[in-house]
């Protein structure tokens, strides 16, 4: 271990940092544009040029490795110097418009001139002027901006795997730009405006919409999929302006999907503001008490075993819980959370989870998809192995059909047989599952919300006990959606004679029951649902809302404070940055308001109450933000004979999910730049 | 002696005399008032009245919605909102000053970049109602307008001491 | 018939008329007396004053009358009705009733008594029930302070306008008004009585409420003294009254003092002038005084006025009935 000196501290620090880390850890900071912890070492800004000893000129910290004996100073005249003339190179040909670029006030650049900067020009000539790019709906553009850190071309190619950006031209003719002026086709491309040290890359959504001092910070987590990335939700007065990551290096770094980003502007369309009931075939808005008494009366009327309930993709795990409590006094057994009508057995807990969790990653040495494409169900997976990729010695692997993951994959089948032939040992690959130190199958819902799911599974825990090492469990299920492991938590499986949503559907569709409570869940087919009476808890005027009978309008995941399990089975909190619109009101609540109006009340008044009651019937809620390893035992469950039909992904347009991606405007525009546009396209267009 | 001019002072009303001489001798100096609505008195180019927003000489409405008047302005008199205009430039849709909260500091126009925001000479705005009072954009524009040339003298008789 | 023509009505129609005369030039006074109280102060405040409304604002007292004629009466709700319309009217007409003994001129006076200077007592001394009443009828506490205040003092200084009074009577040896004023033909009784004229025109100032002993309705503590709740034309009568006080005031210290309808001296071209121009112009110059202590001095604190009152003013003006008393005995001059 090295070693050296800054500012007359002495510390030792690992061998291979930079200077640069090396002055982190003593707590000197150093200003810097270029480079940037998760990206490779650029070395090109050269704001972190710092004084060592017996050097004959300033060093660059960020690229210069440290050595024994090391003496660094970064508080000299030598260094301010340098700082100041690097500076005012850069500030050279950057326009100061910073009136008018949405980066002012949260701007590296902006900070670090005032900070280290020269305080005036003595540059007079004139300024170059560089023609914007093109890179899609999300990306705005004034590449004059642009001081050539080249952070969003090393993103774009190591992070993203995307290698479509790039910088043409040197000295000052050098201009970043994407190739051909496509479209960042990136699930995570809009990283890049947080990475970009100026206003180069600005959000195009956001454009002008509000200065960052406006802006009420909530930190919360994203539903938009399963993995609960850490997100900051900006607010200005009731409405939510934009969706910024938060560092979680457990889950998702710091980088979120453009789907978390940029979905907010369907919170403000669609809303259901008012309770409705459906009269005469038209719904008609009503007052909270008439609706609750409506929808208390048809509750009441209706005998238990007649009613089913069924958790939506977006539901908190406490609105979840007191909906199966309501469920369970008004007697009914059919609560579902698995609208999707995957094959996911609430009994064993590692038999549902990402159990190698994200961060197990990076210790995988092969992995086998089944039935998976992270890049859509879980970009921020999809991140993380590529990130392991990159890293080397790591292969992968799938079953189902085609993959563009941003890294090689091994095809070796597209349905259960292949599955099953390596389950039976008799596939070359299954030598090497066995052989590996750290195999993960990760499991997706393509795999399992099929009629056959059960064999399915029953294949996939056998390959999983393959999987299990001395402190490695590689058993793996990618959910797609937030509320899944919560309501899995929550044993929300029916229990009566129904035994899955299809029983569900199909008993309503035969008039075998009265009322159907669905708690947002949109992704059933509702043409299934008969003529039973539909009462839609949720928040957006999405497919559940049109077959409803009665809508009682809920809050979005930014508007209530409540829990989400991830697809590891980490309790993350999700925090209120807004209120609901109009007389939209937190799910818990309607349910609690529900429970007295149909006489069977739940025992808690506050959401502190509830939570109380929700730790007490399941303690793993009360770890917020740690994932509890469970072991995976031998599954003795239903199995079944699979089908031959290949697995088929459940994600057709990863722009849009969900009500709220559904309802946003930018997501349609996204859907229309890179899957329509594309599909449209031949080799001789363009 | 002392206690005998006192006492003939006080007999003799003379801090009263004194008084009333003074109040007398200035019956005839001249008025320090002047007669306001016929005559005004001199304004300096840096007096704060009522706001304007500028427009530059081929119409182009000078405020770039940067917001930082409405950051800076203590009584929060300021709102803003802006989106992009059609050619993608950054403008205001909504510029709402309410008179009624704002104290006249003129943070706003120092903090205005484009010198925009200005607080004009005028300083005869009253009105009947409150709601005359909350300035929207098409009004501080009108202003502008109205006061461009002798917000532009002003700004220009006191450009060389900034 | 033409003995009621002669003994009743014509004697009515004449006194009538008289009144009239007397009334409506006093009313025109006191609304100039606004004016010029405007004007004066502005002057030595280096104000212009109103000049708005007319020539050099001529008309303002005009349109402030309209002003007040048209605007709403406010009776506050715990009111006494009665009374409280009724202590206005007591004010105002007190104020006009000692009009009746004022001479104007030799023989230019309504009601030429030999008690005229006990009649201007006793009326001046009745406009305490004037504030009294409205004070107490407005049923507010500003409302009472202010009257409680307006009541004492004025009580306060009639004792010492008394002596005053008692000495002037002494050197005229007369308690008519025109003979007062005829007993002034050489030499007019400020001279020899001059501490006594300066303490009868404190006492004026603070008998009519005026600055600096204006405390009854000091703005700043009891907001407009017993007149607060009053508007409109309750508010104006009062107002004028006030006004009304203060000329007739100064018309005493004429007659009193500075030898009523009498030219200084008695020679010509001085005597052509008619004595009624020689009255009002030494009332304007009373007048004036009235003003110019306005603008010079600031308020009295209550207990100041008390002790100004009954510690200084009182035994000073006893003395000097004492004094006056004795240099008429022993100087021979009774």
């Amino acid at each position: 271990m090295p070693k050296l000196t800054i500012d007359g501290k002495l510390i030792e620090v690992e061998a291979g940092l930079t200077v640069l880390q090396a002055c982190e850890r003593a707590g000197v900071e150093i200003p810097r544009f270029c480079y940037h912890e998760r990206l490779s070492i650029a070395g090109n800004c050269r704001m972190c040029l710092v004084e060592q000893e017996r050097a004959p000129k300033p060093i660059a910290s960020c690229a210069m490795p440290v050595m024994d004996n090391m003496v660094i100073k970064t508080d000299t005249e030598m260094v301010r110097k340098a700082r100041r003339g690097v500076m005012e190179f850069l500030l050279i040909n950057h326009p100061l418009d910073c009136p008018i670029c949405d980066q002012g006030g949260e701007c590296d650049l902006q900070d670090q001139a005032m900070a280290y900067g020269f305080g005036r020009s003595r540059y007079d000539e004139n300024k170059r002027a560089v023609a914007d790019k093109y890179m899609g709906p999300l990306i705005k553009t004034i590449m004059t901006r642009c001081i050539h850190c080249t952070r969003c071309i090393r993103f774009a190619t190591e992070v993203a795997g995307v290698e479509e950006m790039g910088a043409l031209g040197r000295g000052e003719h050098m201009v970043v730009t994407t190739y051909l002026e496509k479209a960042l086709a990136s699930e995570m491309s809009a990283n890049v405006i947080d990475l970009c040290p100026v206003g180069a890359l600005t959000s195009k959504p956001y454009a002008f919409e509000a200065r960052p001092w406006e802006l009420r910070k909530t930190e919360s987590v994203d539903v938009m999929d399963a993995v609960g990335s850490a997100i900051r939700v900006d607010t200005r007065g009731r409405e939510v302006m934009r969706v910024l990551p938060r560092l979680n290096e457990d889950v998702n770094e710091e980088w979120i999907s453009d789907k978390t980003r940029y979905a907010c502007d369907g919170l403000t369309r669609q809303r259901l503001d008012v309770p409705y009931l459906r009269k005469d075939g038209a719904l008609r808005p009503m007052s909270w008490n008439d609706a609750l008494k409506a929808a208390a009366d048809r509750l009441k009327a209706a005998p238990g075993d007649r009613i089913a309930a069924l958790a939506g993709d977006l539901s908190d795990a406490e609105s979840m819980f007191a909906l199966k409590e309501l469920m369970t006094a008004l007697g009914s057994p059919h609560v579902e959370c698995r609208q999707d009508g995957a094959f996911l057995p609430a009994d064993s807990r590692a038999g549902y989870l990402f159990n190698t969790t994200i961060v197990g990653i990076e210790r995988a040495d092969v992995c086998l998809l089944v039935g998976a494409n992270p890049r859509w169900e879980a970009a921020i997976v999809n991140t993380r192995l590529r990130k392991r990729h990159l890293m080397g010695g790591f292969t992968v692997a799938a079953i189902g059909p085609a993959l563009d993951l941003t890294f090689p994959v091994q095809m070796l089948g597209d349905g259960p047989k292949a599955l099953a032939q390596i389950a039976a040992g008799t596939h070359p690959f299954s030598q090497k599952l066995k052989d590996a130190k750290a195999p993960m199958i990760v499991l997706g819902q393509g795999a399992l919300a099929r009629p056959d799911g059960a064999a399915v599974y029953a294949a996939a825990r056998k390959l999983g006990e393959l999987c299990q090492r001395e402190g490695w469990n590689g058993f793996n299920v990618l959910h797609t959606a937030a509320a899944r492991v919560g309501g899995l938590d929550l044993g929300l499986v029916p229990t009566g004679k129904l035994k899955d949503v299809n029983a569900i559907l199909d008993a309503a569709a035969s008039g075998a029951l009265d009322v159907v409570y669905l708690l947002g869940a949109d992704e059933i087919d509702m043409d299934r649902l008969g003529k039973v009476f539909v009462i839609y808890q949720g928040h957006h005027g999405d497919r559940g809302a049109h077959r409803a009978d009665l809508i009682l309008p809920g809050a979005a995941y930014t508007e209530k404070n409540g829990i989400y399990v991830n697809t590891e089975g980490r309790a993350q909190l999700a925090k209120l940055a807004s209120a609901p619109p109009g007389e939209a009101r937190e799910d818990w609540k309607i349910l609690r308001a529900l429970s007295e109006a149909a006489g069977k009340t739940l025992p808690y008044d506050t959401l502190a109450d509830l939570r109380g009651a929700l730790v007490k019937a399941h303690p793993g809620f009360a770890r917020i933000g740690d994932v509890t390893p469970s072991s995976l035992g031998s599954y003795s469950g239903p199995a079944g004979s699979a089908m031959d039909a290949p697995f088929a992904h459940p994600i057709a347009n990863f722009y849009m999910t969900d009500p709220i991606s559904r309802a946003s405007l930018t997501m349609s525009h996204c859907t229309e730049v890179f899957l329509n546009a594309r599909a449209a396209k031949t080799g001789t267009h363009g | 002696m002392a206690f005998l001019d006192r006492t003939a002072r006080s007999f003799l009303l003379a801090e009263l005399v004194k008084g009333l001489g003074l109040t007398f001798s200035y019956m005839f100096k001249p008025r320090a008032t002047i007669n306001y609505p016929y005559e005004k008195g001199p304004l300096s180019p840096r007096f704060r009245g009522e706001h304007a927003l500028r427009r530059y000489a081929n119409g182009e409405e000078r405020c770039i919605a940067c917001k930082l008047c409405e950051a800076i302005c203590p009584a929060q008199a300021i709102t803003i909102e802006a989106e992009p205009r059609e050619d993608g430039s950054r403008r205001t849709t909504r510029y709402d000053i309410d008179m009624t909260k704002c104290i006249y500091c003129g943070f706003c126009q120092e903090a205005c970049p484009v010198d925009a925001i200005v607080e004009g000479p005028n300083f005869e705005y009253a009105a009947e109602t409150r709601e005359e009072l909350y300035y929207n954009k098409d009004k501080l524009l009108a202003n502008g307008d109205r006061w461009e040339a002798e917000i532009a003298s002003n700004l220009a008789a006191d450009a060389p001491y900034r | 018939m033409l003995m009621f023509w002669n003994g009743y009505a014509l004697p009515t129609v004449i006194i009538v008329a008289q009144v009239v005369a007397i009334v409506v030039p006093l009313m025109l006074a006191v609304a100039y007396l606004t004016y010029a109280e405007r004007k004066v102060l502005a002057a030595m405040q280096l104000r212009m004053g109103p000049n708005v409304v007319g020539w050099w604002g001529l008309l303002q007292p005009i349109a402030d009358g309209l002003k007040l004629l048209t605007k709403e009466t406010v009776i506050p709700s715990g009111a006494n009705r009665l009374l409280f319309v009724a202590a206005p009217m007591l004010s105002f007409i007190l104020a006009l009733v000692a009009w009746a003994v004022i001479p104007f001129s030799a023989g230019m006076v309504l009601a030429n008594i030999n008690v005229g200077v006990l009649y201007l007592f006793a009326i001046s001394s009745l406009g305490v029930y004037g504030i009294v009443v409205a004070g107490w009828a407005s049923n507010s506490k500003y409302a009472f302070l202010g009257a409680l205040r307006s009541a004492a003092q004025m009580v306060s200084y009639e004792v010492s306008i008394g002596f005053v009074i008692v000495t002037v009577i002494m050197c005229a040896g007369s308690m008519n008004l025109s003979k007062i004023v005829e007993a002034q033909k050489h030499v007019w009784f400020f001279i020899p009585l001059f501490p006594m004229f300066i303490v009868f025109f404190i006492s004026g100032l603070a008998e009519t409420n005026r600055t600096p002993f204006d405390l009854a309705e000091g703005e700043s503590e009891l907001v407009a003294g017993y007149f607060v709740e009053y508007s409109s034309m309750t508010f104006a009568l009062f107002y004028l009254g006030e006004y009304a006080n203060m000329i007739l005031i100064s018309a005493m210290t004429a007659v009193l003092f500075l030898g009523g309808w009498l030219p200084p001296i008695d020679i010509a071209p001085l005597n052509w002038i008619p004595g009624p121009v020689w009255f009002a112009l030494k009332i304007a110059v009373g007048l004036f005084f009235f003003l110019w202590a306005r603008a010079t001095l600031p308020r009295y604190r209550y207990d100041q006025l008390m002790r100004l009152g009954w510690k200084v003013f009182l035994p000073f003006s006893l003395l000097w009935v004492a004094l006056t008393a004795g240099v008429l005995v022993y100087g021979g001059l009774v």
